[in-house]
Protein backbone atom coordinates (compact mmCIF):
# COMPACT_ATOMS: atom_id res chain seq x y z
CA UNK A 1 0.00 0.00 0.00
CA UNK A 2 2.96 3.07 -1.25
CA UNK A 3 -0.13 5.02 -2.28
CA UNK A 4 -1.10 6.40 1.33
CA UNK A 5 2.41 7.11 1.19
CA UNK A 6 1.23 9.57 -2.59
CA UNK A 7 -2.01 10.09 -0.97
CA UNK A 8 -0.08 11.91 1.66
CA UNK A 9 2.36 13.48 -0.83
CA UNK A 10 -0.95 14.83 -2.06
CA UNK A 11 -2.18 16.42 0.61
CA UNK A 12 1.36 17.89 1.15
CA UNK A 13 1.28 19.65 -2.33
CA UNK A 14 -2.62 20.71 -1.69
CA UNK A 15 -1.67 22.48 1.17
CA UNK A 16 0.95 24.07 -0.39
CA UNK A 17 -1.29 25.31 -3.47
CA UNK A 18 -3.93 26.77 -0.82
CA UNK A 19 -1.73 28.38 1.11
CA UNK A 20 -0.10 30.08 -1.95
CA UNK A 21 -3.07 30.93 -3.60
CA UNK A 22 -4.85 32.27 -0.15
CA UNK A 23 -7.82 29.49 -0.31
CA UNK A 24 -9.22 27.10 1.99
CA UNK A 25 -11.56 24.37 0.43
CA UNK A 26 -10.28 22.11 -2.42
CA UNK A 27 -13.64 21.31 -4.50
CA UNK A 28 -11.74 19.19 -6.92
CA UNK A 29 -8.43 17.36 -7.58
CA UNK A 30 -7.44 16.00 -10.91
CA UNK A 31 -4.72 13.84 -11.40
CA UNK A 32 -3.31 11.48 -14.17
CA UNK A 33 -2.12 8.43 -12.97
CA UNK A 34 -0.16 6.07 -15.89
CA UNK A 35 -1.03 2.33 -16.17
CA UNK A 36 2.66 1.66 -15.98
CA UNK A 37 2.96 3.52 -12.29
CA UNK A 38 2.41 0.52 -9.81
CA UNK A 39 -0.26 2.87 -8.76
CA UNK A 40 -3.86 0.63 -8.00
CA UNK A 41 -6.29 3.46 -8.87
CA UNK A 42 -8.72 1.68 -6.12
CA UNK A 43 -6.15 1.86 -3.59
CA UNK A 44 -5.84 5.31 -4.03
CA UNK A 45 -9.24 7.00 -3.52
CA UNK A 46 -9.57 4.84 -0.64
CA UNK A 47 -6.52 6.32 1.01
CA UNK A 48 -7.45 9.73 -0.16
CA UNK A 49 -11.15 9.48 1.05
CA UNK A 50 -9.86 7.98 4.28
CA UNK A 51 -6.90 11.00 4.88
CA UNK A 52 -8.82 13.46 2.80
CA UNK A 53 -11.54 13.51 5.70
CA UNK A 54 -8.94 14.36 8.66
CA UNK A 55 -8.92 18.30 7.26
CA UNK A 56 -11.56 21.06 6.75
CA UNK A 57 -9.31 21.62 3.20
CA UNK A 58 -9.97 18.52 1.51
CA UNK A 59 -13.18 17.37 3.60
CA UNK A 60 -14.95 17.84 0.61
CA UNK A 61 -12.56 17.36 -1.97
CA UNK A 62 -14.08 14.92 -5.01
CA UNK A 63 -10.61 12.91 -6.81
CA UNK A 64 -10.92 13.24 -10.56
CA UNK A 65 -8.56 10.39 -12.23
CA UNK A 66 -7.25 10.42 -15.64
CA UNK A 67 -5.92 6.94 -16.66
CA UNK A 68 -3.49 8.04 -20.14
CA UNK A 69 -2.03 4.95 -22.05
CA UNK A 70 1.68 4.32 -22.65
CA UNK A 71 3.19 4.74 -25.61
CA UNK A 72 5.42 1.08 -26.48
CA UNK A 73 8.14 0.98 -29.48
CA UNK A 74 9.50 -1.83 -31.20
CA UNK A 75 12.50 -2.76 -30.91
CA UNK A 76 13.21 -4.28 -34.31
CA UNK A 77 11.37 -1.58 -36.24
CA UNK A 78 10.33 1.46 -34.11
CA UNK A 79 6.56 1.18 -34.52
CA UNK A 80 5.15 3.24 -31.70
CA UNK A 81 1.31 2.41 -30.75
CA UNK A 82 -0.23 3.72 -27.48
CA UNK A 83 -1.95 1.51 -25.20
CA UNK A 84 -3.56 1.44 -21.54
CA UNK A 85 -2.64 -2.34 -21.84
CA UNK A 86 0.90 -4.11 -22.82
CA UNK A 87 0.45 -5.07 -26.44
CA UNK A 88 1.45 -8.56 -27.21
CA UNK A 89 3.50 -7.76 -30.19
CA UNK A 90 4.01 -4.97 -33.34
CA UNK A 91 1.48 -4.68 -35.19
CA UNK A 92 3.83 -3.53 -37.99
CA UNK A 93 6.76 -6.87 -37.72
CA UNK A 94 5.23 -9.09 -35.21
CA UNK A 95 7.97 -8.65 -32.58
CA UNK A 96 7.30 -9.09 -29.33
CA UNK A 97 9.87 -7.17 -27.85
CA UNK A 98 8.56 -3.76 -27.28
CA UNK A 99 10.07 -0.73 -24.94
CA UNK A 100 7.08 1.58 -23.20
CA UNK A 101 7.37 5.38 -22.92
CA UNK A 102 6.04 7.00 -20.42
CA UNK A 103 2.54 5.73 -18.89
CA UNK A 104 4.42 6.14 -15.34
CA UNK A 105 3.37 9.05 -14.11
CA UNK A 106 1.44 10.31 -11.05
CA UNK A 107 0.96 13.62 -11.75
CA UNK A 108 -0.97 16.08 -10.02
CA UNK A 109 -2.62 18.12 -13.20
CA UNK A 110 -4.73 20.64 -11.46
CA UNK A 111 -6.71 21.77 -8.54
CA UNK A 112 -9.89 23.45 -8.25
CA UNK A 113 -9.78 25.47 -5.05
CA UNK A 114 -12.55 28.22 -3.08
CA UNK B 1 -25.11 39.05 -2.71
CA UNK B 2 -22.12 39.48 -5.30
CA UNK B 3 -23.45 38.40 -8.47
CA UNK B 4 -19.47 37.63 -9.44
CA UNK B 5 -18.56 35.12 -7.03
CA UNK B 6 -21.21 34.50 -4.83
CA UNK B 7 -20.11 36.02 -1.90
CA UNK B 8 -22.23 38.43 0.77
CA UNK B 9 -19.69 41.62 0.56
CA UNK B 10 -21.16 44.78 -1.18
CA UNK B 11 -20.82 44.38 -4.89
CA UNK B 12 -18.02 46.45 -5.40
CA UNK B 13 -15.04 44.82 -3.73
CA UNK B 14 -12.45 42.89 -5.27
CA UNK B 15 -13.27 39.40 -6.25
CA UNK B 16 -9.88 38.12 -6.16
CA UNK B 17 -10.33 37.16 -2.87
CA UNK B 18 -9.74 33.72 -0.68
CA UNK B 19 -12.89 31.80 -1.55
CA UNK B 20 -13.55 33.00 -5.52
CA UNK B 21 -13.33 29.11 -6.71
CA UNK B 22 -10.61 29.14 -8.98
CA UNK B 23 -9.08 26.61 -11.48
CA UNK B 24 -5.12 25.74 -10.91
CA UNK B 25 -2.93 24.09 -13.41
CA UNK B 26 -0.09 22.71 -11.62
CA UNK B 27 0.90 19.71 -13.27
CA UNK B 28 3.72 18.12 -10.64
CA UNK B 29 4.34 14.77 -10.01
CA UNK B 30 3.21 13.42 -6.57
CA UNK B 31 6.77 12.01 -6.29
CA UNK B 32 8.49 15.31 -6.78
CA UNK B 33 9.19 16.05 -3.39
CA UNK B 34 11.05 11.93 -3.74
CA UNK B 35 12.88 12.95 -6.36
CA UNK B 36 14.14 15.95 -5.83
CA UNK B 37 15.58 14.25 -2.37
CA UNK B 38 16.91 11.31 -4.58
CA UNK B 39 18.41 13.82 -7.21
CA UNK B 40 20.46 15.08 -4.12
CA UNK B 41 21.69 11.53 -3.01
CA UNK B 42 22.48 11.00 -6.38
CA UNK B 43 24.59 13.85 -6.33
CA UNK B 44 25.97 13.11 -3.09
CA UNK B 45 27.05 9.95 -4.29
CA UNK B 46 28.83 10.98 -7.14
CA UNK B 47 30.62 13.65 -4.98
CA UNK B 48 31.60 10.49 -3.30
CA UNK B 49 32.53 8.57 -5.57
CA UNK B 50 30.11 5.80 -4.92
CA UNK B 51 28.24 3.47 -6.89
CA UNK B 52 24.75 3.04 -5.58
CA UNK B 53 22.43 -0.39 -5.94
CA UNK B 54 18.94 -0.73 -4.81
CA UNK B 55 18.05 -4.07 -4.27
CA UNK B 56 14.12 -5.15 -5.13
CA UNK B 57 12.61 -8.38 -4.22
CA UNK B 58 9.68 -10.31 -2.21
CA UNK B 59 10.50 -11.14 1.27
CA UNK B 60 13.04 -13.80 1.44
CA UNK B 61 14.57 -14.09 -2.68
CA UNK B 62 18.05 -13.66 -1.11
CA UNK B 63 18.66 -10.43 -0.88
CA UNK B 64 20.75 -10.37 2.20
CA UNK B 65 22.35 -14.04 1.45
CA UNK B 66 23.81 -12.34 -2.09
CA UNK B 67 24.97 -9.68 -0.21
CA UNK B 68 26.81 -11.07 2.51
CA UNK B 69 28.52 -13.90 0.15
CA UNK B 70 29.62 -10.45 -2.30
CA UNK B 71 31.23 -8.79 0.72
CA UNK B 72 33.06 -11.97 1.62
CA UNK B 73 34.25 -12.00 -1.63
CA UNK B 74 35.05 -8.42 -2.34
CA UNK B 75 36.29 -7.37 1.08
CA UNK B 76 39.74 -5.86 0.97
CA UNK B 77 38.88 -5.23 -2.82
CA UNK B 78 35.93 -2.71 -2.87
CA UNK B 79 35.13 -1.00 0.31
CA UNK B 80 31.19 -1.78 0.55
CA UNK B 81 28.74 -0.31 2.74
CA UNK B 82 24.87 -1.26 3.37
CA UNK B 83 21.76 0.63 3.83
CA UNK B 84 19.34 -2.27 5.21
CA UNK B 85 15.45 -1.00 4.78
CA UNK B 86 12.75 -3.17 6.63
CA UNK B 87 9.73 -2.90 8.78
CA UNK B 88 11.13 -3.86 11.73
CA UNK B 89 14.03 -5.18 13.51
CA UNK B 90 17.69 -4.56 13.01
CA UNK B 91 18.66 -8.66 12.03
CA UNK B 92 19.78 -7.96 8.40
CA UNK B 93 21.94 -4.97 9.64
CA UNK B 94 23.70 -7.40 12.49
CA UNK B 95 24.05 -10.25 9.76
CA UNK B 96 26.31 -7.42 7.54
CA UNK B 97 28.11 -6.42 10.04
CA UNK B 98 29.38 -9.30 11.43
CA UNK B 99 31.14 -9.57 8.19
CA UNK B 100 32.80 -6.73 9.14
CA UNK B 101 31.12 -3.75 6.74
CA UNK B 102 29.70 -0.32 8.10
CA UNK B 103 26.15 -0.91 7.36
CA UNK B 104 22.94 0.92 9.04
CA UNK B 105 19.78 -0.25 9.61
CA UNK B 106 16.50 2.26 8.38
CA UNK B 107 12.82 0.60 9.94
CA UNK B 108 9.98 1.59 8.15
CA UNK B 109 7.76 1.13 11.17
CA UNK B 110 4.90 0.11 8.60
CA UNK B 111 5.63 1.44 5.59
CA UNK B 112 6.69 -1.03 2.69
CA UNK B 113 9.41 0.76 0.93
CA UNK B 114 12.34 3.05 1.58
CA UNK B 115 11.87 6.28 0.06
CA UNK B 116 14.76 9.43 -0.81
CA UNK B 117 14.44 10.91 2.40
CA UNK B 118 15.01 7.61 4.71
CA UNK B 119 18.45 7.47 2.45
CA UNK B 120 19.79 11.05 2.92
CA UNK B 121 19.40 10.38 6.63
CA UNK B 122 20.69 6.63 6.39
CA UNK B 123 24.20 7.99 4.48
CA UNK B 124 24.66 10.59 7.44
CA UNK B 125 24.40 7.72 9.77
CA UNK B 126 26.11 5.50 7.85
CA UNK B 127 29.24 8.04 7.51
CA UNK B 128 29.26 7.77 11.60
CA UNK B 129 29.99 4.35 11.11
CA UNK B 130 34.03 3.16 11.11
CA UNK B 131 34.82 3.48 7.69
CA UNK B 132 31.11 4.57 6.18
CA UNK B 133 32.41 7.91 5.32
CA UNK B 134 35.15 6.69 2.29
CA UNK B 135 32.98 3.98 0.56
CA UNK B 136 33.05 2.42 -3.20
CA UNK B 137 29.71 0.73 -3.74
CA UNK B 138 26.34 1.04 -1.45
CA UNK B 139 24.23 -1.56 -1.34
CA UNK B 140 20.32 -0.47 -0.47
CA UNK B 141 18.29 -3.65 0.36
CA UNK B 142 15.08 -2.24 0.43
CA UNK B 143 12.11 -3.79 2.11
CA UNK B 144 10.98 -6.96 1.20
CA UNK B 145 7.80 -6.18 -1.59
CA UNK B 146 8.08 -6.73 -5.23
CA UNK B 147 5.59 -4.02 -5.48
CA UNK B 148 6.07 -0.38 -4.10
CA UNK B 149 9.64 -0.15 -3.89
CA UNK B 150 9.54 0.16 -7.21
CA UNK B 151 7.73 3.49 -7.52
CA UNK B 152 10.23 4.75 -5.47
CA UNK B 153 13.47 6.27 -6.92
CA UNK B 154 16.18 6.63 -3.96
CA UNK B 155 19.32 8.37 -6.19
CA UNK B 156 20.72 4.62 -7.15
CA UNK B 157 22.78 4.54 -10.08
CA UNK B 158 21.12 0.75 -10.59
CA UNK B 159 18.36 -1.09 -9.33
CA UNK B 160 18.59 -4.79 -9.49
CA UNK B 161 15.41 -6.70 -9.09
CA UNK B 162 15.60 -10.38 -7.54
CA UNK B 163 13.55 -13.55 -7.96
CA UNK B 164 14.05 -16.95 -6.39
CA UNK B 165 13.27 -20.31 -7.79
CA UNK B 166 10.82 -21.02 -5.26
CA UNK B 167 8.42 -18.15 -5.89
CA UNK B 168 8.00 -19.16 -9.59
CA UNK B 169 9.17 -18.30 -12.86
CA UNK B 170 5.34 -15.88 -13.27
CA UNK B 171 6.67 -12.65 -11.33
CA UNK B 172 7.55 -10.78 -14.13
CA UNK B 173 4.55 -10.81 -15.88
CA UNK B 174 2.75 -10.36 -12.60
CA UNK B 175 4.67 -7.18 -11.16
CA UNK B 176 5.93 -5.71 -13.74
CA UNK B 177 6.80 -2.16 -12.64
CA UNK B 178 10.01 -3.52 -10.58
CA UNK B 179 11.05 -5.34 -13.89
CA UNK B 180 10.61 -2.39 -16.28
CA UNK B 181 12.21 0.00 -13.70
CA UNK B 182 15.49 -2.09 -13.09
CA UNK B 183 18.82 -2.89 -14.78
CA UNK B 184 19.56 -6.66 -13.79
CA UNK B 185 17.27 -8.73 -13.26
CA UNK B 186 19.01 -11.58 -10.94
CA UNK B 187 17.39 -15.13 -10.84
CA UNK B 188 18.50 -16.61 -7.26
CA UNK B 189 18.21 -19.86 -5.47
CA UNK B 190 18.81 -21.93 -9.00
CA UNK B 191 20.78 -24.58 -6.24
CA UNK B 192 16.99 -25.43 -6.12
CA UNK B 193 16.40 -25.77 -9.80
CA UNK B 194 15.62 -29.40 -9.29
CA UNK B 195 12.54 -29.53 -6.82
CA UNK B 196 10.72 -26.64 -8.35
CA UNK B 197 9.02 -25.94 -11.47
CA UNK B 198 10.62 -23.05 -12.46
CA UNK B 199 12.08 -22.69 -16.53
CA UNK B 200 14.72 -20.07 -16.17
CA UNK B 201 14.10 -19.61 -20.02
CA UNK B 202 10.39 -18.55 -19.48
CA UNK B 203 11.19 -16.12 -16.29
CA UNK B 204 13.97 -14.62 -18.73
CA UNK B 205 12.01 -14.33 -21.77
CA UNK B 206 8.95 -12.63 -19.72
CA UNK B 207 11.20 -10.16 -18.04
CA UNK B 208 12.85 -9.37 -21.16
CA UNK B 209 9.49 -8.36 -23.02
CA UNK B 210 8.76 -5.88 -20.32
CA UNK B 211 12.18 -4.53 -20.50
CA UNK B 212 14.03 -5.65 -23.26
CA UNK B 213 17.14 -3.42 -22.09
CA UNK B 214 17.41 -5.64 -18.76
CA UNK B 215 20.67 -7.85 -18.27
CA UNK B 216 19.60 -10.82 -16.74
CA UNK B 217 21.60 -13.63 -14.55
CA UNK B 218 20.78 -16.99 -12.58
CA UNK B 219 23.01 -17.91 -9.41
CA UNK B 220 22.93 -19.50 -6.42
CA UNK B 221 24.86 -18.02 -3.18
CA UNK B 222 24.82 -21.01 -1.61
CA UNK B 223 26.32 -23.59 -4.30
CA UNK B 224 28.14 -20.56 -5.81
CA UNK B 225 26.99 -21.24 -9.24
CA UNK B 226 26.52 -18.44 -11.48
CA UNK B 227 28.12 -15.94 -8.70
CA UNK B 228 30.86 -14.83 -11.04
CA UNK B 229 28.20 -13.34 -13.38
CA UNK B 230 27.34 -11.12 -10.32
CA UNK B 231 30.98 -10.32 -9.67
CA UNK B 232 31.51 -9.01 -13.41
CA UNK B 233 28.51 -7.30 -13.11
CA UNK B 234 29.65 -5.65 -10.08
CA UNK B 235 32.86 -4.92 -11.51
CA UNK B 236 31.80 -3.40 -14.96
CA UNK B 237 28.78 -0.76 -13.05
CA UNK B 238 32.33 0.20 -10.75
CA UNK B 239 34.59 1.27 -13.51
N1 LIG C 1 18.85 -22.92 -1.18
C1 LIG C 1 19.16 -21.64 -1.12
N2 LIG C 1 18.69 -20.90 -0.12
C2 LIG C 1 19.03 -19.59 -0.07
C3 LIG C 1 19.85 -18.98 -1.05
N3 LIG C 1 19.97 -17.66 -0.76
C4 LIG C 1 19.27 -17.45 0.36
N4 LIG C 1 18.69 -18.62 0.80
C5 LIG C 1 17.84 -18.79 1.98
O1 LIG C 1 16.64 -18.05 1.83
C6 LIG C 1 16.21 -17.53 3.07
C7 LIG C 1 15.99 -16.04 2.96
O2 LIG C 1 17.23 -15.41 2.65
P1 LIG C 1 17.54 -13.89 2.94
O3 LIG C 1 18.87 -13.61 2.36
O4 LIG C 1 17.34 -13.59 4.37
O5 LIG C 1 16.41 -13.18 2.10
P2 LIG C 1 16.05 -11.63 2.02
O6 LIG C 1 15.64 -11.37 0.62
O7 LIG C 1 17.16 -10.81 2.54
O8 LIG C 1 14.79 -11.53 2.99
P3 LIG C 1 14.06 -10.21 3.57
O9 LIG C 1 15.13 -9.24 3.94
O10 LIG C 1 13.30 -10.71 4.73
O11 LIG C 1 13.18 -9.73 2.46
C8 LIG C 1 17.28 -17.92 4.09
O12 LIG C 1 16.85 -19.01 4.80
C9 LIG C 1 18.48 -18.23 3.23
O13 LIG C 1 19.35 -19.16 3.81
C10 LIG C 1 20.36 -19.82 -2.11
O14 LIG C 1 21.08 -19.39 -3.02
N5 LIG C 1 19.96 -21.12 -2.10
MG1 LIG D 1 17.10 -9.34 4.00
Amino acid sequence: MHEMSLVQALLAQLATLAAEHNKKRVITVTLDIGPLSGVVIDSFQFGFDILSAENSLTREAKLIIINPPATYQCIRCGHRQSSLVRPDHCPECDETLLIPEGGDGIILNQVEME
Amino acid sequence: MCDSCGCDLPTDHDHNHEHAPEIIKVHQSLLAANDAIAAENKAHFEAMGIVAINMISSPGSGKTTLLEKTIERLKGKIRIGVIEGDIETDRDAQRIRAKGVPVVQMTTGGACHLDAAQIHKGLHLLEKEPGGDKLDLLFIENVGNLVCPATFDLGEHQRVVLVSVPEGPDKPAKYPKAFISSQIFVITKIDLLPYFDFPVAEAKADALHLNPRLQVMALSATSGEGFEAWIDYLEAVMR
